[in-house]
């Protein structure tokens, strides 16, 4: 069926900026920094990237430069909220304004712009799989890295040594101080690196997805990231799988009419029609993502107890060395 | 010779520090935000002026900071009540949603007189919200779900549904993603200007109830103890569970009345993007009067003349409106920064024999 596979192709592409901007920010999290600038480093790692590949006509260092804004974004973050100790709550989501105004100031000389962008890679023989052939082995690199860089994260924060020292500053950075970990210095890479890969799924939004700047075209997709890290209790192969929930429900709204007919044919029964209808709207579509997170937090703390949830014990708490 | 960095904590903040922060925030912010005037060849003298003197000196311009103000004190309110009691409340932008929806609702299909019908309407915006408010406060108090979380995921939830219903269920006639215009009935009167209405009045009434139930009730008391020393109210018999729901639920009634008030008093019928984020602006507002709900109202006057003189500035001297948010962010940043140089002593020392082992008291310090 056409529906499935074309829903799917798009749940793939979709996927990709979900995927990098919450493996960045369980990155970051892990380490005990919580960084609500994801919106706003997404839009600087767009603006960037486009302007940097249309002025030096390579996607790859406009993608770079992309990638670039959103470490300097969370530079701001990792300072204000490791070093100075700020709220990192206000700080991210004064972060994520401060994304917005600027991207909207600086991007008004590149609204109404087109770039070719990255470029369909078809891989010969996979790609020729019914229904998920296309989906999967018929993508941009950007798509294709996406998926590369799950294992890669995964293996990274779960099987090295510097993992497990992310692990232990954000459980306990005492501990980990006294056992030698440089904790700051860790949090500092870590907060960079969930700016670099938020900016990545920017300047891939810009230079694979869209092919142009648009105002705010990020359009939520930052925190979906955010809630996406939560849905998925900081656990990477579930950020995976949820990527693909949140971006294929994305997808499916997309077709909806086609959608609402096709359950319709199936559930043929007056009076669920109207519910269906409603629950199939692409714009009440749009709401599940953030209901499910809500849920989900729901279910794990019902019992009230914060361990089951996953979240790193320090989170929120900036470090702060005792004086002697 | 050699450079030494100690970082201690203070003990008491000096009184001009406790004062002066706020205002030097704001001087360092439009300082910095003169750089994006300068890139695009303004005279940031010229557009500090405008904003500052142009909007102040007349009645239009009076108007439109006062009726600017009015949301953003009301969802500022929303963010400092909860604020005092310990919790962050982030979903100040959704109850604002909520209360529009709910109030645009009621003024377009009942029919009343005018005396009637604006209290209820602003009234029934405000219960709405404050129930859909009190959720991350019920799920804080009942099974200690992180509130930061579920308030903002609750914003999105609403400003999508709000899509949701103004392409279906509310959507007026033309095909625009809108309301029709509330009937003459429930729009609020104006007084001395065709742009000031009467729901300024708020900005006094809100700010001196305020106060009275902070400083001077039981509940208020409560609410500061908790936010203070969570674990001594405890021990004091205070139940943090019926504070964590009330505040949420105070806080979101305020943003759902500041939600009709803008629909009733400004635009005249609810569209998708209303409100230009100022739920998350009134993050910025409880921070920067965080000492007090007057200090909130300065604040929200202060942001108000920023938003209309940017409003200003974008048509007389084709600055792009987003400034406003840079300078409302940086304000911010800055603000987090001073609260760094309020908490800790820098003693920069210059010496020619350091301590072999002498720790600084931050990494990176130095």
């Amino acid at each position: 069926m056409s529906i499935i596979a074309g829903t799917l192709e798009s749940t793939v592409r979709l996927a990709t900026p979900l995927l990098l901007a919450a493996m960045g920010e369980v990155i970051a999290e892990r380490s005990g920094v919580l960084n609500l600038g994801v919106e706003g480093m997404m839009l600087a790692g767009a603006l960037a990237g486009f302007a940097g590949a249309v002025t030096t006509g390579s996607l790859w260092i406009g993608f770079g430069i992309g990638m670039i804004a959103g470490i300097l974004l969370a530079l701001l973050h990792a300072f204000l909220c490791i070093t100075l100790k700020a709220d990192q709550v206000i700080s991210g989501i004064m972060l994520t304004l401060l994304g917005i105004g600027l991207t909207t100031y600086f991007g008004r000389p590149w609204v109404g712009q087109n770039i070719d962008g990255f470029a369909t890679l078809t891989i010969p023989g996979l790609s020729e799989i019914p229904v998920i052939g296309q989906a999967f082995f018929s993508v941009t690199a950007l798509d294709y890295l996406g998926l590369l860089l799950v294992p890669v994260v995964w293996y990274f924060l779960f099987r090295t040594n510097i993992g497990a020292e992310i692990t232990a500053v954000g459980e306990d950075p005492e501990t980990a101080d006294t056992a030698g970990v440089p904790v700051f210095r860790i949090q500092y890479a870590c907060v960079l690196l969930g700016g670099a890969l938020a900016g990545a799924a920017g300047a891939q939004l810009s230079l694979a997805f869209t092919n142009f700047w648009g105002v705010e075209m990020v359009a939520g997709r930052g925190w979906i990231a955010v809630a996406l890290v939560i849905f998925a209790q900081w656990q990477i192969w579930r950020v995976l799988a949820g990527a693909y929930l949140f971006a294929g429900i994305d997808a499916l709204s997309f077709r909806s009419g086609a959608v609402r007919d096709a359950v319709l044919d199936i559930l043929d029964f007056a009076v669920l029609e109207s519910t269906i209808e409603f629950l199939l709207n692409p714009q009440v579509m749009n709401t599940y993502p953030y209901i499910m997170t809500i849920v989900v937090l729901w279910y794990v703390m019902r019992r009230g107890n914060l361990n089951e949830l996953g979240a790193p014990s320090s989170l929120l708490q900036a470090y702060s060395r005792e004086q002697d | 010779m050699s450079l030494s960095v100690d970082l201690q904590s203070r003990e008491t903040v000096p009184r001009w520090l406790a004062y002066g922060a706020p205002l030097l925030t704001i001087l360092a912010a439009l300082v910095v935000a003169s750089i994006p005037l300068l890139w695009i060849g303004v005279n940031p003298i010229l557009a500090y002026d405008e904003i500052f003197f142009g909007t102040t000196t007349n009645l239009g311009g009076i108007a439109d900071i006062l009726t600017t103000a009015v949301p953003l004190f009301l969802a500022g309110l929303a963010v400092y009540i909860p604020l005092k009691a310990g919790l962050w409340n982030i979903g100040a932008e959704g109850q604002l949603y909520v209360g529009a929806i709910v109030g645009t609702y009621i003024a377009l299909n009942v029919g009343l007189p005018t005396y009637i019908l604006l209290p209820v309407m602003v009234l029934a915006a405000g219960v709405a919200a404050s129930v859909y408010g009190a959720v991350p406060g019920y799920l804080r108090a009942e099974y200690n779900v992180n509130e930061i979380i579920s308030s903002l995921m609750l914003t999105f939830t609403a400003t999508t549904f709000a899509g949701y219903l103004l392409r279906g269920p509310m959507q007026g006639r033309g095909g625009q993603t809108a309301t029709n215009r509330l009937p003459e009935a429930a729009q609020l009167p104006t007084v001395l200007h065709p742009r000031l209405h009467v729901g300024v009045v708020v900005l006094l009434v809100v700010a001196v109830l305020g106060y009275l139930l902070l400083s001077r009730t039981r509940i208020g008391y409560e609410i500061t103890f908790i936010g203070s020393n969570p674990e001594a109210a405890k021990q004091a018999g205070i139940s943090s569970y019926k504070i964590y729901i009330l505040v949420f639920l105070g806080g979101g009634f305020l943003a759902g009345l500041a939600g009709m008030i803008e629909i009733a008093g400004v635009h005249g019928r609810l569209f998708e993007s209303f409100s230009p984020g100022y739920g998350f602006t009134a993050i910025a507002v409880a921070l920067l009067g965080r000492n007090g709900v007057f200090r909130v109202l300065l604040a929200a006057l202060f942001f108000g003349i920023l938003t209309a003189g940017g409003t200003t500035i974008a048509i007389t001297q084709d600055v792009p409106n987003a400034l406003i948010d840079v300078i409302v962010a940086l304000t911010i940043l800055f603000l987090l920064t001073a609260e760094f140089v309020k908490e800790y002593r820098l003693d920069v020392e210059f010496g020619s024999d350091p301590e072999p082992d002498a720790e600084p008291g931050v990494e990176g310090s130095a």
